[in-house]
């Protein structure tokens, strides 16, 4: 089996391949191309090509390519997507432009309110028609008009519209009216990218709903251009492998799918870095990691609790200041990375980001023009980032620059040394990082004393010690290919697809008629999820189901997750789901109170399947202490505590497992430092993960 | 006996700006976890939705330390509260473990349903601050339910809370709580927001607890006091900008919900003196004998903080965050008279003050809007429309719904007006239409743009207000506070007017015979079938029109914001019919000769 996973970043596109051992030897190999962003496919086929050639595989061999692109993302950000119409209830033009009416900063009064400034779907192609449904039953008030659906169709047809969504009132009770005027729609737009709000996500909250709907349709008709073309690219160059695309929640999809539903692909890029940590972290025996991914601009953190990741919660799923309600692993960014740029404001304030210098001035150190200090002319101010092995000396950078930003811009404003200029850049992006990581986990009831710190993207194994220590975790990982984590992740991914329904049921008072209406709607999901899964030749054997309740008391407004009974919803499992609710309760809000009535909002089926998962090499058993052969040589560089000490440099390609490490010290690779401070020890694992502890 | 630091401050030397930004982000993220676990655990659709509710950290000066980043109407108006308190519980009877309700409009709140929670936070054994938070209860059992406009006086606005000790030393008073389970309307919902209070509050004690145990306490209380300078020195440093002088704007309120043939004056004097400003409202009008009165401490003065910092520490054009805390407050003087709308004596009510707040800040707005041309706005909506939505449901317990209405901003310098959208000093979010659909007997027949006026006219367009329609299904009442049915928001540099608001109330079997009502009245009965319509006013323009890029009057004609002869005739753009399915394309030769026709 030959598998290969492609991630695509802004600056760069990653490529692993995996040779299982019926080619020979059970081998890795990675690769970098620049991205190519005006068609992210023209890279990602080179690469594979390209590390086809280096791994002596025929491209045709390669049975599958996981993909990760950052296409419907980019699309949404940049506002380059389909002109959308829309057909929605009379008396509700506006949902979408309203939103939620709240405004998105409190004090200003120069705002921008991108929903009304860079819409989704313009006022002028939100068309109302007659229909009207009523709570709580959905039964029909007013009838659909059918004959003002088809003029609205008509006049989309006119303006050459490439999309459509059918968005009505209430249509989570009843998606009648919405499947009907879709038809008419597909008869007079048979080309039409054409999708209505109750197919899409069927759940209650109409803005969130419509604005779910919207969002599908303004990255359809590209994003599936999109993926048939990449298909197309890599027919051409032999390559007839099957694809499959990462979705947000952490599962992959095939193409077909992922065309029709592309409002899933939203977080295919950051998701595959996440799997790549759990992993990681289960080939290092713990099951408990907060991952951090620095780059240049920003750094994306997650937490995977129990081997499992952590499913954003649907009320805070957005992409560019939109809802869209499809799960997601919990990831979140901040603008702090390499790149990120110190300064004093105005009232003399220390800031460090979120500006960054890009890859373009780039830091200063860099040479092309960059005068500010960035967070990497500190590291390398330092010593602790070596010229000769930055980007394993691809690209050349000159200390004197990074030094001299950093005296004029910081030092002598404030009346510091350099290197303690420096070190209080570190500080403060630390920091800046920390507190992100907290808000990711203490604020949502993980206590990091339990974790393992995993700092991967090029710059995550120079912070990580940093960090562990702000947010006490318990030890730091430093994966085998720290700039590369997120290409690995795709490798590691299964099946999944979830569908969710409405039914507001109070558990406690629920009676037979209740518990009959639940459970034919979890079979209907399970029954969609399966047929999903069959269609992607999952035997039905293979196929696994998850069925979650998202609950909240009654009255409040915020649902959580509680898992449900394998059983059919009953009188007597329903205390199950209360008490999981109760526990979900008081691990996000630190209370529970088991007086109150519980109402189940949504149902929400999982299906998923294993696919083949990838299998590292073991290393050769070294058990050395600091073993002299991976030595290069010795260099001063400057530790948190201010002290600069005669530090030697060890080459990570020779080390081998069971190695020892005793800092200060530092490991270099092609595209990554591991920072090993004073009384630290880094062990090297069986895959060539390093554990790094305070020494005991 | 508890001992309190109050004596020993400003003693301790200087911290390193890089500790400073650390402890700094520090409180910021307490602030924003402690607002956060409230708004998502509470019950009321007021709280969990429209997350009208605030909280932070203070120390035992009342400082405010930080807040949470909620609606502005909350910020600021805690250390009101806490002093306040001080006339009842002195700094030196706090015990570990107390906790204390409060919402007394004359000592320190911002008004009756704006519930305190407040809890000492003691570290080795000294009182060193308070960890508290606010948030609008839906009902205290007011003379109508949830909301109040026409009422003797302040003990018919429901249960008032002077420092009332729900805890002592760590035991709630069951008592106490048991008064306030039997005194509101919808317990259901008051006593889980309570609860949602509390665990936020006691979240803040115990992280700052933590914060203090890691950098030890002078050193975070050294920093405290040196954020709190910072976000002084950037607000002065910007008030330093505007030219000495006296700055004056005045507009009027329709009415105080009883006396309907009278309306209100406000007239706002801005006095900029070097670093420093004071906000002068004398000239405005005497206290009203309805509820339509503003607390001082919890309102008014929040109101003018609000302003300079929107104004002049605008975060959208600024790119650095600067700490929430006492800071902002300290350059901003607030001055009303006695006895003035603005500063009321007791025993008159002060529960319906929200219009009349929105009101000093736009006029603050206009005032400076000659010297701050790049920093202000047209005249926005500057109102509310607050609705109560109540009735008894067959079990014969209440049901009440709270509905915030938004309404538009006015044209800015460098974009139109936001249309329906939150402005000033309010930021909740809407209720979503399903959710309400499914819990209450109530249907919204309409909610989008209004459609009965354009606009206001600018190089900048004002925003477009609301319309929306909630139909009862079963019988129930109405309380509705709002205001300005009579002073439109105003234009400025060259552009127009927006436009009033209306109230209007129908059943839907006779959709044609409509009342138009004030814009704020009580405890109005009603009938399956009546529909409350609520239109709110628009906002105005921003420069000439004639200055307005043709593309955008164009795309205002697409999307029904204006017709094609409002396009002539106000903006001078000329437009020709296309065969495209949009029907209008532009005609820059015939516009650029209307143009300037017009400039004539």
């Amino acid at each position: 089996m030959i598998r290969v996973g492609v991630d695509v970043g802004g600056t760069f596109t990653d490529i692993v391949l995996e040779k299982s051992a019926k080619y020979g030897q059970q081998s890795i190999f990675v690769h970098k191309v620049s991205s190519t962003p005006a068609d992210q496919s023209i890279a990602v086929v080179k690469g594979i090509v390209e590390i086809c050639k280096m791994a002596s595989v025929v491209p045709g061999d390669v049975d599958k390519v996981f993909h990760g692109t950052t296409v419907a993302t980019n699309m949404v950000i940049e506002r380059k997507g389909a002109e959308v119409g829309m057909i929605t209830t009379r008396g509700f033009r506006d949902i979408l432009h309203m939103a939620r009416h709240k405004r998105p900063h409190n004090f200003s009064l120069q705002y921008d309110v991108p929903w009304q400034s860079k819409p989704l779907v313009k006022r002028r192609n939100r068309i109302v028609v007659d229909e009207r449904l009523m709570p709580p039953t959905g039964e029909v008030e007013t009838p659909l008009d059918e004959a003002q659906v088809r003029a609205a169709a008509e006049l989309f047809k006119k303006r050459g519209l490439d999309a459509v969504i059918i968005c009505f009132l209430f249509s989570f009770l009843n998606g009648a009216h919405e499947r009907r005027a879709k038809a008419i729609v597909d008869e007079i737009m048979p080309n039409a990218f054409v999708c209505c709000s109750s197919e899409v996500v069927n759940v209650i909250r109409e803005y969130e709903r419509f604005s779910t709907a919207a969002m599908n349709a303004y990255i359809g008709p590209k994003t599936s251009l999109y993926l048939r073309r990449l298909e197309d690219r890599l027919k051409q160059s032999g390559i007839n492998a099957a694809v499959r695309i990462m979705q947000s929640n952490g599962g992959i999809s095939t193409i077909e799918n992922s065309s029709v539903r592309p409002v899933g692909l939203l977080l295919s890029g950051p998701a595959g870095g996440v799997i790549g940590g759990r992993w990681t972290g289960a080939a290092c025996k713990t099951r408990n990691v907060i991952t951090i991914d620095i780059g240049g601009t920003s750094a994306d953190i997650s937490v995977i609790q129990n081997g499992e990741l952590r499913i954003k919660n649907p009320r805070d799923t957005e992409v560019a200041f939109l809802p869209v309600l499809v799960p997601m692993i919990d990831i979140d960014a901040i603008g702090a990375g390499g790149g990120s740029i110190a300064y004093l404001d105005p009232g003399g304030a220390f800031r460090v980001g979120p500006r960054s210098a890009g890859a373009d001035p780039g830091p200063a150190c860099y040479g092309k023009g960059g005068t500010e200090p960035a967070v990497t002319d500190a590291q390398v101010v330092l010593g602790r980032l070596d010229p000769e092995h930055f980007l394993g000396g691809d690209l050349k950078i000159e200390p004197a620059l990074a030094h001299k930003a950093v005296e004029v811009h910081i030092a002598k404003k404030l009346g510091l040394s350099v290197k303690d200029a420096a070190l209080g850049i570190l500080k403060v992006v630390n920091n800046n990082m920390a507190l992100a990581i907290n808000a990711n986990s203490v604020a949502k009831g993980i206590d990091p004393r339990n974790f393992t710190l995993m700092g991967f993207g090029g710059a995550g194994p120079l912070h990580a010690t940093a960090l562990a220590e702000m947010i006490h975790a318990k030890d730091v990982i430093a994966p085998l290919h720290p700039g590369i984590t997120a290409a690995m992740g795709l490798l590691l991914t299964e099946l999944q697809y979830e569908f969710t329904r409405s039914v507001l049921i109070v558990a406690n008072n629920a009676e037979a008629n209740d518990f009959a209406d639940a459970n034919k709607i979890l079979a209907d999901l399970k029954n969609l999820a399966s047929k999903q899964l069959s269609a992607d030749g999952i035997a039905l054997s293979k196929q696994r189901f998850t069925a979650i309740a998202e609950c909240r008391y009654v009255g409040q407004g915020f649902e959580l997750r509680a898992t449900m009974p394998k059983a059919p919803l009953s009188k007597k499992n329903v205390g199950t789901v209360i008490s999981n609710f109760y526990e979900a309760h008081t691990q996000v809000y630190g209370h529970a109170f088991e007086d109150q009535l519980v109402e189940i909002i949504t149902l929400r089926v999982v299906g998923s399947a294993e696919v083949d998962t990838l299998k590292l090499p073991n290393l050769k058993k070294g058990n050395r202490n600091n073993p002299a052969a991976a030595k290069l040589y010795v260099r001063e560089t400057v530790f948190d505590d201010g002290k600069a000490v005669k530090t030697p440099r060890f080459d990570r390609g020779k080390l081998l497992a069971g190695d020892k490490i005793t800092g200060p010290a530092l490991i270099v690779q092609h595209n990554s430092t591991i920072l090993v401070p004073p009384k630290y020890k880094a062990v090297v694992m069986g895959h060539g993960d390093i554990v790094l502890n305070r020494g005991k | 006996m508890a001992k309190s630091s109050k004596t020993k401050s400003r003693r301790r030397s200087k911290i390193d700006p890089i500790s400073l930004q650390v402890i700094g982000g520090a409180l910021h993220s307490i602030a924003e976890q402690m607002g956060s676990v409230l708004y998502r655990m509470s019950y009321s659709s007021i709280i969990r939705e429209s997350q009208d509710l605030g909280a932070g950290l203070f120390d035992v000066n009342y400082n405010t330390l930080c807040e949470s980043d909620s609606t502005p109407m909350h910020i600021g108006s805690l250390p009101g509260y806490l002093r306040g308190i001080e006339h009842t519980v002195k700094l030196k009877d706090w015990k570990p473990g107390d906790c204390i309700l409060h919402n007394h409009p004359y000592f320190g709140a911002s008004h009756s349903p704006d519930i305190a929670v407040v809890i000492p936070i003691f570290f080795k054994g000294e009182l060193v601050g308070f960890s508290a938070n606010t948030a609008h209860h839906v009902d205290i059992g007011a003379a109508t339910p949830g909301l109040i406009i026409d009422v003797p006086d302040m003990f018919a606005e429901g249960m008032l809370m002077n420092a009332l000790k729900l805890y002592d030393q760590g035991k709630r008073n069951e008592s106490v709580w048991n008064y306030i389970r039997n005194n509101t309307r919808v317990p259901s919902l008051v006593m889980g927001d309570l609860e949602a209070q509390i665990a936020s509050a006691e979240l803040g004690v115990k992280k700052f607890q933590e914060l203090l145990a890691t950098y030890g306490k002078d050193t975070v209380m050294q920093a405290t006091e040196q954020l709190m300078d910072y976000t002084e020195s950037m607000l002065r440093r910007e008030i330093d900008k505007i030219p000495d002088g006296d700055y004056v704007a005045e507009g009027f309120l329709d009415d105080d919900g009883r006396n309907r043939d009278k309306t209100l004056p406000i007239k706002v004097t801005v006095k900029v003196r070097g670093d420093g400003v004071e906000v002068d409202l004398t000239g405005s009008s005497p206290q009203v004998p309805t509820a339509f009165n503003v607390p001082f401490e919890g309102s008014t003065k929040v109101a003018c903080y609000f302003a300079f910092r929107a104004l002049l520490l605008d975060t959208y054009t600024h790119s650095e965050y600067i700490p929430q805390n006492e800071g902002s407050f300290r350059p901003v003087k607030v001055t009303a008279p006695k006895g003035s709308i603005f500063n009321p004596i007791p025993p008159v009510a002060a529960e319906a003050r929200f219009c009349q707040i929105q009101r000093v800040v736009d006029l603050i707005i206009k005032a400076l809007a000659p010297v701050l041309p790049d920093k202000c706005t047209a005249g926005n909506a500057a109102t509310l429309s607050f609705a109560a939505y109540s009735g008894v449901r067959p079990s014969g317990d209440y049901w009440v719904f709270l509905e915030v209405n938004e309404a538009a901003m006015g044209g800015r310098p460098m974009s139109d007006g936001p249309d329906t959208i939150e402005e000033l000093m309010r930021n909740t979010r809407n209720n979503p239409l399903e959710d309400l659909g499914m819990h209450i007997p109530l249907i919204c027949d309409r909610y989008e743009c209004r459609s009965d006026v354009f606009p206001g006219a600018g190089k900048f367009r004002g925003g477009q207000g609301v319309i929306k329609s909630q139909r009862f299904l079963t019988p129930g009442f109405v309380t509705h506070e709002s205001d300005r049915h009579k002073d439109a928001p105003w234009g400025v540099f060259g552009g127009t007017a927006g436009a009033v608001g209306r109230l209007e109330t129908y059943n839907s079997a006779k959709p044609d015979d409509v009342t138009q009502n004030h814009a704020k009245f009580s405890g109005l009965r009603v009938e399956p079938g009546d529909v409350v319509t609520y239109v709110s006013p628009s906002g105005g323009g921003y420069g000439d029109p004639l200055d307005r890029e043709p593309s955008k009057v164009l795309d205002d004609v697409l999307d029904d914001f204006i017709d094609v002869d409002h396009a002539r005739d106000v903006y001078g753009v000329v437009l020709k019919a296309t065969d495209d399915g949009y029907n209008w394309g532009l005609d820059l030769a015939a516009t650029e000769k209307r143009r300037a026709e017009l400039r004539r």
